[in-house]
Parts: C-alpha cells; sequence; structure tokens
C-alpha cells in the first residue's frame, strides 16, 4: 500500500470521526425539538420515534404557561446591560493599565482579575445579601450590576493582552496629533481590538443569557425572573409532559442559537484575541 | 482574598514600567494619575461591591450561627468544625477533587478535535460551526434535555441496545458512580465546543510558512505537531487551562440543579451547590457560608496560577 493510500484514508477515518462527534453534539437538540412537535399521547407510544403528526400544541402551551414574552424581555434587559456594562468597564481598566500605566495601575489590575478566583457560588447568600441592601433585589439593576462584576475579570485580562501588543509609537502620534484620550480609547484602539471585543461580546451574552444561579437568587419569583428561571420552574411543575417541556427549552435556546449562527464570523476571527499571541 | 487595598500610594509606583527614554518626561504626569483613577473607578466599584464586600461578608457569617430568619449570633469556629464531622460536605469536597481529575480530559479533546478539524478535510467549517452549538445551550436547558436522552428508556440506552451494548445501558442518572460521570460528561458535552473554537483561534495564527518550512524540512505530520504546534499553541492552551481549572466546578450548578439534584444519595453532591441546599433549603445561613468559604478556598488554590498567568500576560512590556 502505498503513501498516497494511507493518507487517503486517513482521510475517511477523520472525516468519519468529525462526522461521529457531530452528531453526538447535535443529537440531543434533534431529539428535543422532535419530542417538542409530538402530542403527549404520541410521546408516550413511541418516545424515540418520529412523530406521527407534528403539532405546535406545545409550544401555545409554554407561551400560555410562562408569560414568554415577559421573560424574554427580561432576559435581554439584563443580559444587555450586564453586557456593555462589563464590556465598558473592562476597557476602561485595560486602557488604564496597558497605556497611562499610572501609579497604583497594576495593583488594580491583579485585583480585578484576581476576583476570577470568586464564584458566585461561594458568596451567593451575601451576594444576595448585598444586593438586598442597596435595595435591588428583584429590580433590573441588582441582576446587571452583578453580572457586570462577574464579567469583568475575563474581559479586562483579554483586552489588556490585546491593548498590551499595540505599540505605544501609536498612541504618541495620535496625541501628538491632538487626540485626547478618550478619543485614542474608542477611535484607536477599541476598533484595533474589534475581535477581540465581539468575541468577548459573545462570550457574555452567552453566559450571562443562560446563567441560572444569579437570577434565581436575585430575581427569584418576581416578574423581573429570566427566562431560564423561567424554565426552571416549568420543568419543575408536577403535571407538565416531556413534550411540553421541549417545547419550553427549544423557546428558551433559539435567542442564543439565532445570536450564534449571525455573529459566527465575529466569534471565530476574535475567539481569544488576547491569547493567542 | 487578602490582597489588601491599602497600598495604592505604596512604593508600588516604583515598579511601573520606567517612561521609555525615547519619550520626554511630560509634564502632565499627575494629571494622568487622577484619569487613570478616575478610568478604573467603575470597573473597581464594581469588584468591590459586588465580589470583595460579599466574600468579607461570607467570612463573618461564617462565624455566626445564623439559621432560620433571625439574626446571627457569634459562635466561633463552630460552623467550621461541623464541617468536618459532616459526611455529607466531606463527600462534596471528594466529588469535587473526582471531577478536578478530569481536567486533562478537558484539555486534550478539544484539542485533538481542533487538529483535526485544523486538518481542512472536507466540510470543516460545517464541523467547526456544529461543535459549538451545545456550548450555546444554557446548561439549565442542556441538563433537562439530558434527563430524558439519559432516562432508562431514553435514546442513549436505545442505542446501546441496538449496537448489542446491552450490558451498558445501566440507569445513568442513578449509580453511585455512573451518576456523577453521566454530571462530568453532560458538561463535557456542554463545553468542549468552547474549547475547540479557542484552539482553533491560537491554531489560526501559527503561520502557514512555518509549516511549511517544516513540511519541506522533511518533518512528517506528527513532528510538525509535535515541534512546531505544539510549542506555538501554548499560549492558548495556558489560557484554556485557566478558563477550564476555574471553571470546572461552577459550571456544574445547573446541571446538578436539572439532572440529579446532588443524588442519588450524595453521589452528585458538590460544594456549590451543597452552598445554595445549605442557605436557601435549610436556610443555615451561617453553615452555608462557611461551606461557601471552604469552596472559595478550594478554588482560589486551583486557579492561583491562573491568575499569576494572567497578570504577568496583561502587564507584561510589549515585545
Amino acid at each position: 500500500m502505498n503513501p498516497r493510500h494511507f493518507a487517503r484514508i486517513g482521510r475517511y477515518l477523520l472525516t468519519f470521526a468529525l462526522v461521529v462527534v457531530a452528531v453526538a453534539a447535535i443529537y440531543p437538540l434533534l431529539f428535543t425539538v422532535v419530542s417538542s412537535v409530538k402530542t403527549q399521547s404520541g410521546f408516550a407510544d413511541d418516545p424515540l420515534g418520529l412523530p406521527a403528526g407534528i403539532t405546535f400544541e406545545n409550544y401555545l402551551e409554554a407561551f400560555r404557561r410562562m408569560d414568554m414574552p415577559r421573560l424574554l424581555l427580561n432576559s435581554l434587559i439584563t443580559t444587555l446591560g450586564g453586557l456593555v456594562l462589563s464590556v465598558l468597564a473592562a476597557l476602561l481598566v485595560a486602557y488604564a493599565v496597558t497605556k497611562l500605566r499610572f501609579r497604583g495601575g497594576k495593583v488594580v489590575f491583579l485585583l480585578i482579575i484576581v476576583t476570577l478566583t470568586i464564584p458566585s457560588q461561594a458568596i451567593i447568600y451575601p451576594l444576595y445579601q448585598t444586593v438586598l441592601d442597596l435595595g435591588m433585589s428583584g429590580q433590573y439593576q441588582g441582576l446587571i450590576l452583578a453580572y457586570a462584576a462577574f464579567g469583568l475579570p475575563l474581559g479586562t485580562y483579554q483586552l489588556a493582552g490585546y491593548f498590551q501588543q499595540v505599540p505605544d509609537e501609536l498612541i504618541e502620534a495620535a496625541r501628538v496629533d491632538g487626540a485626547g484620550h478618550l478619543t485614542i480609547l474608542f477611535r484607536l484602539l477599541a476598533p484595533i481590538a474589534t475581535p477581540a471585543i465581539a468575541a468577548l461580546a459573545i462570550f457574555n451574552f452567552v453566559w450571562m443569557w443562560n446563567d441560572l444561579l444569579l437570577p434565581l437568587v436575585i430575581m427569584g419569583g418576581s416578574d423581573s425572573k429570566t427566562l431560564m428561571v423561567g424554565v426552571s420552574l416549568l420543568s419543575g411543575q408536577y403535571d407538565v409532559s416531556v413534550p411540553l417541556v421541549s417545547a419550553g427549552l427549544i423557546v428558551a435556546l433559539l435567542p442564543v442559537l439565532i445570536v450564534y449562527l449571525v455573529f459566527q464570523r465575529q466569534l471565530v476571527s476574535g475567539a481569544l484575541a488576547g491569547s493567542g499571541k | 482574598m487578602t490582597i489588601s487595598t491599602a497600598p495604592v500610594s505604596d512604593p508600588v509606583g516604583a515598579d511601573a514600567p520606567p517612561a521609555p527614554t525615547r519619550r520626554p518626561p511630560r509634564p502632565g504626569r499627575a494629571r494622568e494619575w487622577w484619569l487613570g483613577a478616575a478610568l478604573v473607578l467603575p470597573a473597581l466599584v464594581l469588584a468591590v461591591l459586588f465580589k470583595l464586600v460579599p466574600l468579607v461578608r461570607g467570612v463573618i457569617t461564617s462565624f455566626e450561627s445564623s439559621s432560620g430568619f433571625g439574626g446571627g449570633e457569634f459562635a466561633g469556629a463552630d460552623n467550621y468544625t461541623r464541617m468536618f464531622d459532616d459526611p455529607m460536605v466531606l463527600t462534596s469536597f471528594r466529588n469535587a477533587l473526582l471531577v478536578v481529575a478530569t481536567l486533562p480530559v478537558w484539555i486534550v479533546l478539544p484539542l485533538i478535535l481542533a487538529l483535526l478539524i485544523h486538518q481542512r478535510s472536507p466540510g470543516w467549517k460545517f464541523f467547526r460551526a456544529v461543535y459549538f452549538v451545545p456550548y450555546t445551550i444554557a446548561p439549565i436547558v442542556v441538563g433537562i434535555m439530558f434527563r430524558q436522552i439519559l432516562a432508562p428508556d431514553g435514546p442513549l440506552n436505545a442505542l446501546l441496545r441496538f449496537v448489542g451494548l446491552e450490558p451498558l445501558a445501566i440507569e445513568w442518572l442513578n449509580g453511585r458512580y455512573s451518576a456523577l460521570f453521566s454530571l462530568v460528561a453532560v458538561a463535557l458535552w456542554s463545553f468542549f465546543g468552547l474549547g475547540v473554537m479557542t484552539y482553533l483561534a491560537g491554531l489560526a495564527t501559527i503561520p502557514e510558512e512555518t509549516l511549511e518550512a517544516a513540511y519541506l524540512d522533511g518533518a512528517g505530520f506528527f513532528r510538525r505537531l509535535w515541534s512546531v504546534v505544539v510549542p506555538m499553541l501554548r499560549p492558548t492552551v495556558a489560557y484554556w487551562s485557566v478558563l477550564c481549572a476555574s471553571g470546572v466546578l461552577i459550571w456544574l450548578f445547573p446541571l446538578i440543579y436539572a439532572l440529579t439534584q446532588g443524588g442519588p444519595g450524595d453521589a452528585t453532591m458538590l460544594p456549590e451547590y451543597l452552598v445554595f441546599l445549605t442557605t436557601f433549603q435549610f436556610l443555615d445561613r451561617g453553615y452555608g457560608s462557611a461551606i461557601g468559604i471552604a469552596l472559595f478556598v478550594f478554588v482560589a488554590v486551583l486557579s492561583i496560577f491562573s491568575v499569576r498567568h494572567m497578570f504577568t500576560e496583561g502587564t507584561r512590556k510589549p515585545r
């Protein structure tokens, strides 16, 4: 057998391995989609096979039970708020630390990335207490600020790594041309770091939208609870069927999936721009 | 977190990078300090208010016996000594160690997949897109989905029976060890795509020419992999390891919540879930806080290297 054959067989094996993983990655989603369009009796008769007929009754029922528009709006407000705030704060710190290099900058940088070691689970009650004391429990701003704080360490690290690669001469030149600090940050550095910011934004969007613990504790069962809390409550109800839960799940995962499919290119080009040096 | 915030005015400035010699000293130095301080203020407020203050309060609460709805009384180290006699707590941390022991899989498996995709076999863009899909699905949703998939009569067991592996068709979520294994496997399913994407981003920074040169020098596939790709990929591997080491325990909460609730027995009880349970279900806030602080120390020890790595990366002088 000559090397050429060898290479071809290798290619087939490679593609086969990739296909197997792809099936494993996508099947649970397909199973849930298929379950969600079955009738309850249809699911009981044949839980694994294709549905005999397609029904959207489950989706309507899920919308009715969960007050879906409200939940979607709540998730959107808190996610976007936390996202914008954490990226903005991270941008400012990264600039101050890497380009202004002011006294104490390194300490602040260390302080912020060290907070990465404080998981929300470890401090969940005192965090709740603090939010309560600030009068923000059950309020959008409580969750938004908490999200921003928890998104901060990785964002700061990533942007600092990115800014670090921009030569100082470029900044000096801009300053000679009369550019102020904010102009330099938002007109010069931010555009250069766009891939990193895009990746960061998508990363933050995904985890904030998908997070359960913080909204569960901070929002409780209030009217401002997020979609994930709604889903967890739905699946905890005693009379729900698998098709109904499945419909709820599909509605919950759709927004992020859409965002991902739309922004896929930015994500790929920007994923970890800060660390791939 | 014993980093003191005091030394802001301390000799820290001494190891601030000296202004490059080419640059004449600017008169605006003092003004720039205020500017720098103003720029870091929002982040500082967030970090202090929502992370450091709760941490300190957690430490204080952990020395109180505050259960039920009443206020706390000082209880000394009672909560901590109680932990060492509590089989539930000990099991939860033993389980945590078992989870941490799977870290090599978290680091290597996505690397292998990324390398396979990077071979540019037909449809690689499609695979790249598909592998990331699980990560976009909320863990709580993933948990509920897999509750159905891993059910005794669910699709996984149906598949195993179909291919003649009947003995492997077990109650995945209901065994002493299978439950924890299933939990970690589901978490891995949920997060491996992020790792693949991370590695692919790192691989993209390796110049084609370097690989080509190695190829022309007669280096075979594995030789190129080991001598060119792996060394150049080290920062990416480090970054992903950072993320996994500080994240792997944290990522499990919604999955435990949806899949096993810590059971059967305490087979999938992990500290992060136990804190939640103790605090909000058993309303034992002092004890819950003590477990929380123990968890914080556990995670901090795990991620101290990550933070050191991040600090040097973020403050390194530009090349």
